[in-house]
């Protein structure tokens, strides 16, 4: 009769000490996931180490026009972006982490990964690939560029300024770390793999593969970054890009049927420059664009005036709203 | 543009893309369908000899079309389009 009173409480140590270990050992779900360039390389703990895992500057050897067209991109530059980006990082840090009462960030210094991850979601998405101590960083290299600007200090901002533009999104962003989106469905984009239209042998020593991107030439590429609208995984949601949105429910839903890399690469010939409302080629085909005018008067009773009448109609050919990105 | 709603609550726009949560409206140009735009444009007109006149009789009409990245004429704006006629009305008539 005693025993049953003991050994329950020992049931429940050992249940207890089985779900501490289980969770201790828990790894990311996912066969292949210990195969990525992040996996392989360890979270980078500097700004540097960031920009050395996604270091995509051998591609230019093979890839000279491709990567002078992503030279004079946005996405060479995403710190800075279209020239307001990297004000607006500082400004969603001081007007928004600083100031709001449970975000725990005090100063720059204190800006930890998940904090910026609404910018760097499209701005520098491999920043999820990196500790803390790079989100730190970052916000305090922003910080620093910004009172540099402001003070004409040429040095300082230039020092800063070339930080802030090792990170881009670089090949290796697009051509391996976002170029599988369902990764329990394809697998994980592995270390030392070019994906892209091809597969087979790629002669590169620190790519020796090529493999073929199910999603390459897809909309849903670019939908990672140019995205669908506040993203409410985050503790804190927000998202300027609803570029993806816009293609998905006013675009695609009502009969559209061309891509991003369609209009924005293809068509205009732009490659990977990819730009948009400033490119001439893309300026020509956005709108349909009708006006007219012509003189009339206009009479209310006995009082006469006289008017011009104008009218203007408007076709917008993108793929989205404009403006929308 | 999609017009931000501040924390996707209530009626004021976002500051900042940090705090877009939702969409107020979208004023934009939506894909695929057509926006007319009518606009009436009066003439200055006068009293002479207690009969109302045009100051001017030919009017020179520019319609553009800019998109602001921005959404001031301040900061980077691009002409997308341009549209000029000089107008005229009739000098007779009553």
């Amino acid at each position: 009769m005693r025993l049953p009173s003991v050994s329950l409480p020992l049931a429940l140590v050992a249940l207890t000490v089985t779900a501490v270990a289980t969770i201790a050992q828990a790894a990311p779900a996912g066969i292949g996931r210990d195969g990525t360039i992040a996996a392989r390389k360890g979270k980078a703990r500097t700004i540097a180490e960031l920009a050395a895992m996604y270091d995509s500057s051998s591609c230019v050897e093979c890839h000279q026009e491709a990567h002078d067209q992503w030279a004079a991109s946005p996405h060479a530059r995403p710190v800075f972006g279209t020239g307001r980006t990297a004000a607006t990082f500082r400004t969603a840090v001081l007007n928004g982490l600083m100031a709001w009462p449970y975000s725990g960030v005090k100063g720059p210094k204190d800006v930890k990964v998940e904090h910026l991850m609404g910018c760097a979601k499209c701005h520098l998405p491999q920043l999820a690939d990196a500790t803390d101590a790079v989100a730190s960083e970052l916000a305090q290299s922003i910080f620093a560029w910004a009172d540099a600007v402001q003070a004409g200090e040429d040095a300082k901002r230039a020092k800063e300024e070339k930080k802030l533009l090792s990170l881009g999104i670089t090949c290796l962003v697009c051509h391996n770390r976002n170029a599988i989106v369902h990764k329990w469905t394809d697998g994980y984009p592995q270390a030392g793999v070019v994906y892209g239209s091809k597969a087979g042998a790629h002669d590169s020593p620190g790519f020796p593969k090529m493999a073929v991107s199910p999603v390459m030439h897809e909309s849903i590429l670019c939908g990672q970054c140019h995205g669908l609208g506040p993203n409410l995984e985050l503790d804190n949601p927000t998202q300027c890009g609803t570029g993806y949105g816009s293609y998905l429910w006013a675009y695609r839903a009502e009969g559209g049927r061309e891509t991003c890399q369609d209009c924005h690469m293809r068509k205009s010939g732009l490659g990977h420059k990819i730009l948009s409302y400033s490119d001439p080629a893309m300026i020509k085909a956005a709108v349909d664009f009708e006006a007219d005018a012509q003189g009339m008067y206009w009479r209310d009773g006995t009082r006469v005036s006289a008017r011009a009448v104008v009218r203007i109609a408007m076709t917008n050919r993108s793929g989205h709203s404009i403006p929308d990105g | 543009m999609p017009v931000p709603q501040q924390f996707g609550r209530g009626d004021r726009m976002g500051r900042g893309p940090y705090e877009k949560s939702g969409i107020i409206e979208d004023n934009g140009l939506p894909p695929n369908k057509r926006v007319e735009e009518r606009f009436d444009i009066p003439y200055p007109m006068e009293e002479v000899d207690g009969t109302r006149r045009p100051t001017t009789y030919d009017m020179d009409v520019e319609v553009k079309l800019w998109y602001l990245p921005f959404g001031t004429m301040e900061s980077s704006p691009h002409l997308w389009r341009e549209f000029k006629r000089t107008v005229s009305v009739s000098r007779g008539g009553k």
